[in-house]
């Protein structure tokens, strides 16, 4: 095709696209700002561990409104207060951009930097919206929470099915140079930064809602290998295969969670070959929270929730592992989180927790008390 | 100001009151209310308004009978990314039937739809909002 008849493709295209709604009034040009950012206290258990405490993050939204189509979004985090040379922790570093070009309520096409819509952390990460400080320890070392790549896809509500709606993507791959024994596909991540685009990736969603109910199911399939010959040149060479499943559930003064996920790392065995690793071949696990808001009986007329929780997390990042790789019983891990979650609003919370992290080999067990402020508007 | 199509105000009200029902606008303060009447009789009142969710407005239509019921709500134009379940049915239908003495709080009367939290919340105010204005308007005889 010549290039003058592709770009008369594209104005049709264009042109049909503007005339999907006639008649409808502009919407005007806006620049809109927003935030979340949580603080928190931990003190863990044991000799020589005196408390701390951390501006753990500082995120800032910033959306602009092109027309009734066309939006960007983005958030702009700061982890740990600031970024100093050759100290660790301090990150600076965006967690979403992205243009949305909205065709109809079935339809967005979406591109730029975007979080995998896997579980339930990691596309709903702002504080005031789940119990306990810190995010669930899963969505950190199963679903690499808060995880962003770059990409493109489509995203919308299911025509003609009340409930039903979907998330499709197709993004960057992982690397599996960064894959590690303790956090699984963690440190696979290329989060936007010059990221390889060797092992395009599948990911999507699907969600149905009723009020008080969200049942989700979420995917990632891509390869891992990043043209490195010794895992193969291919396009979907190292594979890794992603399976999650989770429901919400709220009725009267009770809240329930469950997540549960699966990744698959096929070539697991020639990636700790590669990299001298000790990479699961199978990272599983899930967890059950139930929480019951003391304010539904004790006053009842209040907007406000005191949520008393308790969640208990079990998984392992080598839950499987293939041959010659060791397998590390700390890594099976066991963790019970009670707490309460005071919300005078619903987008600000005040949170105190006490955590007990255990693991299979019953070794550098601790327990943990933190507490700590969220907000999000 | 949020404009609504008004091809989906129109296809709003036939849902709501039949598609014969006679639409006349009136202006209270400086807002515009809907008046539905059908021959003689009056069958209710309806309202378009807006709220912010997190950056997008949400523009809904609020209806109610002569008794000052709500009748129903409508989603008109939803346009954030996230939240979208406040335009499902199954959400909407919670607030049939309320008047304006009824708490219409989230976590109450009112059930949650968890990551919408911030539509949800959004959309309940404004319904609440617009209904205690619509049964205050008709009381006072300011909309009759």
């Amino acid at each position: 095709m010549s290039r003058a008849l592709a770009r008369g493709a594209v104005v049709a295209l264009l042109a049909s696209v503007a005339t999907l709604r006639p008649g409808r009034a502009a919407a005007q040009e806006r620049t809109t700002v927003g935030g979340y950012g949580e603080v928190h206290y931990t003190n863990r258990t044991g000799p020589d561990t005196p408390g701390t405490v951390d501006l753990k993050r500082f995120v800032v939204y910033l959306a602009h409104t092109f027309n009734d189509q066309i939006a960007f979004r983005s958030e702009l985090e700061v982890e740990d207060a600031k970024l100093e040379g050759a100290q660790p922790g301090g990150e600076v570093a965006l967690e979403q951009a992205y243009l949305d070009y909205r065709l109809s309520d079935a339809l967005t096409l979406r591109s730029g930097l975007i979080l995998p819509p896997v579980g339930v952390i990691n596309e709903t990460h702002e504080p005031p919206t789940f119990n306990g400080v810190d995010r669930p320890a899963f969505d950190n070392d199963v679903i690499p929470t808060t995880w962003r790549e770059i990409g493109v896809g489509a995203v919308g509500r299911a025509p003609g099915v009340e409930g039903v709606s979907y998330r499709v993507y197709l993004v960057n791959g992982l690397r599996s140079a960064g894959f590690s024994a303790a956090d699984g596909i963690r440190g696979g991540r290329q989060e936007g930064r010059e990221a390889s685009f060797a092992n395009p990736s599948f990911t999507g969603r699907l969600e149905w809602a009723r009020p008080g109910l969200k049942l989700g199911g979420s995917f990632w399939y891509g390869g891992t290998a990043d043209a490195d010959p010794a895992l193969g040149k291919g396009a979907f060479a190292a594979p890794i295969t992603l399976l999650s499943a989770d429901a919400r559930y709220d009725v009267g003064a009770f809240l329930f969670r469950a997540v549960a996920a699966s990744i698959w790392v096929s070539d697991a065995e020639a990636i700790n070959t590669r990299y001298a690793a000790a990479v699961g071949s199978r990272i599983a696990g899930g967890y059950l929270e139930a929480a019951y808001n003391l304010l539904h009986a004790l006053a009842p007329a209040s907007s406000q929730t005191l949520n008393a929780f308790v969640r208990h997390e079990r998984y392992d990042t080598q839950a499987a592992v293939p041959a010659g790789t060791a397998r590390d019983e700390t890594l099976a891990r066991r963790i019970t989180t009670f707490g309460l979650s005071y919300k005078p609003t619903y987008n600000t919370a005040f949170k105190g927790d006490y955590q007990l992290l255990r693991n299979k080999a019953g070794s550098g067990e601790a327990d943990v008390l933190s507490l700590g402020i969220a907000y999000q508007f | 100001m949020i404009q609504a199509p008004p091809a989906k105000v129109a296809a709003s009200i036939a849902r709501l009151f039949g598609p014969h029902a006679r639409v006349d606008t009136l202006h209270v303060d400086s807002a515009a209310v809907l008046r539905i009447s059908a021959g003689d009789s009056l069958l209710g009142f309806a309202q378009v308004g807006s709220v912010i969710g997190k950056d997008q407005p949400i523009t809904f239509l609020v209806a109610i009978d002569p008794a000052n019921r709500l009748k129903d709500v409508d989603i008109l134009v939803y346009r954030e990314p996230y939240g979208g379940e406040v335009a499902y049915e199954a959400w909407r239908k919670q607030f049939r039937g309320k008047a304006a003495a009824d708490p219409l709080q989230v976590g109450r009367d009112i059930r949650s739809i968890s990551g919408a939290t911030i539509s949800v919340h959004a959309v309940t105010a404004g319904v609440r909002r617009m209904l205690t204005e619509l049964t205050a308007w008709h009381e006072s005889g300011a909309i009759r």
